[in-house]
């Protein structure tokens, strides 16, 4: 599904990513990378297996992808070290064509030595791209001219249609001057919406995007 | 007569009572050693059946005292209001028989000052809740703390039996007689159907090889049950839950009597109707109460004192006062809103009438017009002397895993041990060698054995006995130890200080700083929220917003069902004679006329489209929970005939199917869409593709210690550790479908929603009837409360990306 923002066309993927194709950039938010492991250390079991889907996952988009730098907006990494770092290490071992750049989270508190021992470049507040600011947190006011793209907030839409039928489900959010994107871990919630008349909704719907209408 | 029996005439003498058979029966037998259980109402004497003899015991060896430092006798309550009641009655005996046992309570409202104290110079009569009596077993020696045990009573059996804190009693009860080959178990139960069922729950193992007796108190006590009618059908609603339009008549009920407990079925309920009582009747100010679980102990203690002490006109009350205690001043009981059960309403009857002979009036007050066809049924009940069955909970793996843990806190375990002990209760006799193997690697490995992954820290494993070795672990299990499952607890305060009782997150969440709310009957506004305190100062703003808590809302039974299908056959007929079917007569008219009104032989289905789409209902009235399952099963099998999307609601009297398009009932008729054939196999499937086994593993998430709640004062640090039930249930279902816990969700979906056997009674009986199809133009009486009920299950056989794109045409 294609978009434009700030007139520059833009490529909504359902694997919850944006792809800036005539920049080769790729901008994936929220994955939280180690989460599973968190819990786990801290004696709550959720299956260790539930970790492969989130990496096979990003090494397929990098696959069909090819991005010369994939943008992490924040929360790459749950919390404190873990096993999963090295997983992300050899990730990034493997795809030397690419760049790996993380814009900090609230989530990423590891140590500058971790980031510098798999050579991701990190963004501690923004990264500007042109026009564009790259954020974790959604910014509360943006230069004219400008456009945000952030993650954090996890966004899902609820659609409700006759027969009181109602789904809830990921999306991407894009409003006059900031566009938020669906977090990409699957060990992760989803935070309501209601976004006003003038703003795109796109749902994620399995292996398709959806653009949501309004009236 | 031995000089015990004595001793404790003597005793009752003096207070100017007579023991009734009953008791001395009950003292002979625990004094022979036996096991055992008290059936008896309320204000029975009940208490002192069992406290008598327990003081009375070992008179003959109080050298066994000076030897152990820990409890000899331990009391169970389900409440903390009776705990005190038991705490009384314990310490007036006990000093009329100049005996010198030290008495001691320890609940949730204990402090940690005496808590500390406890530990150090244990009561011998030790009076708590199953939940504290397992923080005691997760703490270090506790072997030795229990060392001098020779009796436990478990009193009001019937309210734990049918919960998950019947199975935590199970499990304290299979160590502690392994720790006390003598130990004498008792419990006190009010009637239910399956009295020997839940005694042999109870006894586990004793059941098959130690002498125990059931003790019945043969005292009937007459209840009457007058209901609370509107001057004309017009002034009840349809639809609804509170009441609150019948409070004219309400008033002068509570100002004809001495003390009047008013009972209502949820905690916001009673806020709600202690402030428009107020409103009505400010002369009732400053002589009126409420009291409800989460109001502090000092004001629920205050309100029984006054209680007792006749000071108070009305207490406005939830089910916190439903058991146990006596209040002699009481004359009234107003229960507002179906009580759902016979069990539940003959509790709250008997908080009155206390005097020998006594009848125990109780007002019933409907709170939607065709409720009162339950007052009906309840009398009809009463008559017939039906009480219903309270369910054990089977193979509950998630308490399991949570006691494992509280033993590995204190001094660890050994597997083989704790396994024959396991197999001694009714709850887990029928565990296989595998189940116990896949807890086993639950609790050390985080569930996979084989796995590559080892940084998973819990139970580690030392010469063969498993235990936790680090304290943070061991510190947030103790602190959640428990079934009890609600949402996460603030604690409101007033800015001086003064604790008034706690409150939802999920509530407090939705007011800002300002806003003014409704608490323990006090307009309040809100400060601040600071950490886990909510501060609040008094307000005399009118208008505020009532606090919902959760849960409350209770199915009818089975037995209640089958009498609500009596009184209406009885109206279908015109042979009703209950003065409410009477005043139904004209609902009833219109239902009738309208769509149809069911006889016994008839089974009502209606179909009908309105602006919100197109609807079927269905009428078996078996009750809400076997409407979900019944509902699931019936959406599933229509939804195989074409693509389709259900949303679905039910009540206690039937379920609606609603869809955005037609509904092919009648073709879902002709294919026996109601029979029995392939049952087994379309219930399993309708469960799959429904919410149901996903809400039952919210509290098995949360028993298993899977969903974390934070550390009081400590929250915010917590937080990378917080989850969501649905995200578990959702990892397990994708990557560890034989995981015990999740498979638990899908058999109490079973065992209570979908029971197979009573699934087949129902869809039996319903073959048997002549099924009627009406089109009604507009919604009936039957209808109407069930389609404007909020709480809805979904089902669908349409392709995600269909039911979008329908979505999406709708907002055009």
């Amino acid at each position: 599904m294609e978009v434009k923002l700030l007139n520059e066309k833009v490529t909504l993927l359902p694997q919850k990513a944006l792809w800036f194709k005539s920049r080769k950039i790729l901008l994936v938010a929220d994955l939280h990378f180690g989460k599973i492991n968190h819990f786990r250390k801290s004696g709550i079991p959720v299956p260790a297996k539930a970790n492969d889907k989130n990496t096979e996952l990003l090494i397929n988009l990098l696959n069909q992808t090819k991005p010369d730098r994939i943008i992490f907006l924040g929360d790459l990494f749950h919390s404190h070290y873990n096993e999963e770092w090295e997983v992300v290490g050899q990730i990034r071992k493997h795809f030397t064509f690419c760049s790996f750049e993380l814009v900090l989270g609230n989530h990423d508190i590891l140590s500058a030595v971790q980031y510098e021992r798999h050579a991701m470049i990190v963004h501690p507040v923004e990264l500007a791209i042109g026009n564009f600011i790259l954020t974790h947190e959604p910014l509360t006011q943006v230069q004219e001219g400008r456009y945000n793209l952030s993650g954090h907030v996890h966004p899902g839409i609820t659609l409700s249609g006759t027969g009181r039928q109602t789904l809830t489900l990921p999306c991407f959010y894009f409003g006059k001057q900031q566009g938020i994107l669906p977090a990409f871990g699957s060990f992760t919630g989803l935070a309501r919406i209601s976004p006003k008349k003038e703003e795109r909704i796109f749902v994620i719907a399995e292996n398709k995007i959806i653009a949501y209408s309004h009236a | 007569m031995n000089i015990r029996e004595e001793l404790g005439r003597q005793w009752f003498d003096q207070q100017g009572w007579k023991p009734f058979p009953f008791q001395v029966e009950a003292w002979h037998c625990l004094w022979n050693g036996e096991s055992g259980l008290i059936n008896a109402p309320t204000g029975s004497g009940k208490t002192y059946s069992l406290l008598i003899p327990i003081l009375l015991d070992g008179l003959e060896k109080t050298d066994q005292r000076i030897k152990h430092s820990g409890p000899r006798a331990i009391w169970i309550t389900p409440i903390r209001a009776l705990a005190k009641e038991i705490e009384y009655s314990a310490r007036r005996a006990n000093e009329g028989l100049s005996l010198n046992w030290r008495i001691g309570v320890r609940s949730g409202d204990t402090s940690t000052k005496e808590r500390t104290k406890q530990k150090d110079r244990p009561p011998d009569f030790l009076i708590t809740t199953p939940e504290s009596l397992h923080v005691l077993l997760s703490q270090k020696g506790y072997a030795d703390f229990f060392a001098g045990l020779q009796t436990i009573v478990a009193d009001e059996w019937h309210e734990l039996i049918g919960s998950k804190r019947g199975v935590l009693m199970e499990l304290a009860l299979s160590r502690l007689k392994a720790i006390n080959p003598s130990l004498k178990i008792w419990g006190i139960s009010a009637t239910i159907g399956n009295m020997e069922q839940s005694l042999q729950v109870l006894l586990g193992n004793y059941y098959e090889r130690n002498p125990y007796r059931i003790i019945k108190a043969k005292l009937n006590k007459k209840v009457e049950i007058i209901s609370v009618f509107p001057d004309e059908i017009e002034g009840l609603p349809w639809a609804g839950h509170l009441g609150i339009k019948l409070i004219d008549k309400v008033i002068p009920i509570i100002k004809q009597s001495k003390t009047t407990l008013l009972f209502t079925n949820t905690r916001s309920f009673a806020e709600i109707w202690y402030q428009k009582i107020l409103d009505k009747a400010p002369e009732l100010s400053g002589l009126m109460a409420m009291h409800h679980g989460s109001i502090s102990k000092e004001l629920r203690y205050w309100v029984e004192d006054q209680l007792h002490e006749g000071k108070l006109k009305a207490v406005v009350c939830t089910s916190s006062l439903d058991l146990g205690v006596d209040f002699r001043p009481v004359e009234t009981v107003i229960q507002v809103g179906s009580p759902k059960g016979v069990a539940r309403f003959l509790q709250r009857a008997g908080r009155s009438g206390h005097q020998p002979g006594a009848v125990s009036k109780i007002y019933f007050l409907p709170t939607n017009t065709l409720e009162l066809t339950e007052a009906a049924a309840l009398r009809e009940a009463l008559e017939r002397n039906i009480v219903e069955d309270r369910i054990p909970y089977l193979r509950s793996f998630d308490v399991l895993i949570q006691y494992l843990i509280t033993l590995s806190v204190s001094d660890g375990f050994v597997p083989a041990l704790i396994l024959a002990e396991l197999k001694t209760t009714v709850s887990f006799a029928s565990i296989s060698d595998e189940e116990w193997e896949w807890v086993l690697a639950f609790i050390t490995t985080g569930g996979d054995a084989l796995t590559a992954y080892n940084e998973y820290r819990k139970v580690i494993v030392e010469d063969g006995v498993y235990k936790v070795d680090n304290k943070r672990i061991a510190m947030k299990h103790r602190l959640s130890i428990g079934t009890i499952v609600g949402d996460n607890l603030l604690y409101v305060k007033f800015v001086s200080g003064k604790y008034l009782g706690t409150i939802e997150e999920y509530f407090i969440s939705r007011l800002n700083p300002g806003d003014i709310f409704w608490f323990a009957g006090r307009s309040l506004e809100l400060v601040r929220i600071k950490e886990m305190d909510v501060h609040v100062r008094k307000s005399n703003r009118k208008s505020g917003k009532v606090p919902s808590w959760q849960g409350g809302r209770m199915p009818l039974s089975s037995q209640m069902s089958e009498m609500i299908r009596v009184k209406i056959d009885q109206s279908a007929t015109h042979t009703e004679n209950d003065e409410e079917m009477k005043f139904l007569r004209p609902l009833m008219d219109l239902q009738k006329d309208r769509s149809h009104l069911p006889r016994k032989n008839e089974f009502l289905i209606e179909y009908f489209h309105s602006s919100e789409g197109f609807h079927v209902l269905m009428y078996p009235f078996e009750g809400r929970f076997v409407h979900e399952g019944m509902a699931a099963l019936v959406a599933y099998r229509i939804a195989l005939i074409k693509p389709i999307s259900f949303s679905i609601a039910m009540n206690d009297y039937g379920f609606e199917l609603l869809s955005d398009q037609e509904i092919p009932i009648y073709e879902a008729i002709e294919t026996d869409v109601l029979g029995i054939e392939n049952l087994l196999k379309d219930i399993q499937a309708s469960i799959n593709s429904t919410e149901m086994a996903r809400r039952k593993f919210r509290d098995i998430a949360a028993i298993s210690g899977l969903i974390f709640k934070g550390l009081p004062g400590k929250k915010i640090k917590e937080r990378h550790l917080q989850s969501s039930s649905q995200l578990f249930f959702n990892v397990f279902h994708e990557y560890e479908s034989h995981n015990l816990l999740l498979l638990q969700a899908f058999e109490e979906v079973m065992d209570f929603q979908l029971e197979e056997a009573r699934l087949r009674r129902a869809l039996d009986r319903i073959a048997h009837q002549k099924i009627i199809i009406t089109e009604p133009e507009m919604p009936t009486p039957f209808a109407f409360p069930i389609m404007v009920d909020r709480t809805r299950e979904k089902l669908t056989s349409e392709k995600l990306e269909d039911r979008i794109r329908k979505m999406m045409i709708s907002f055009e």
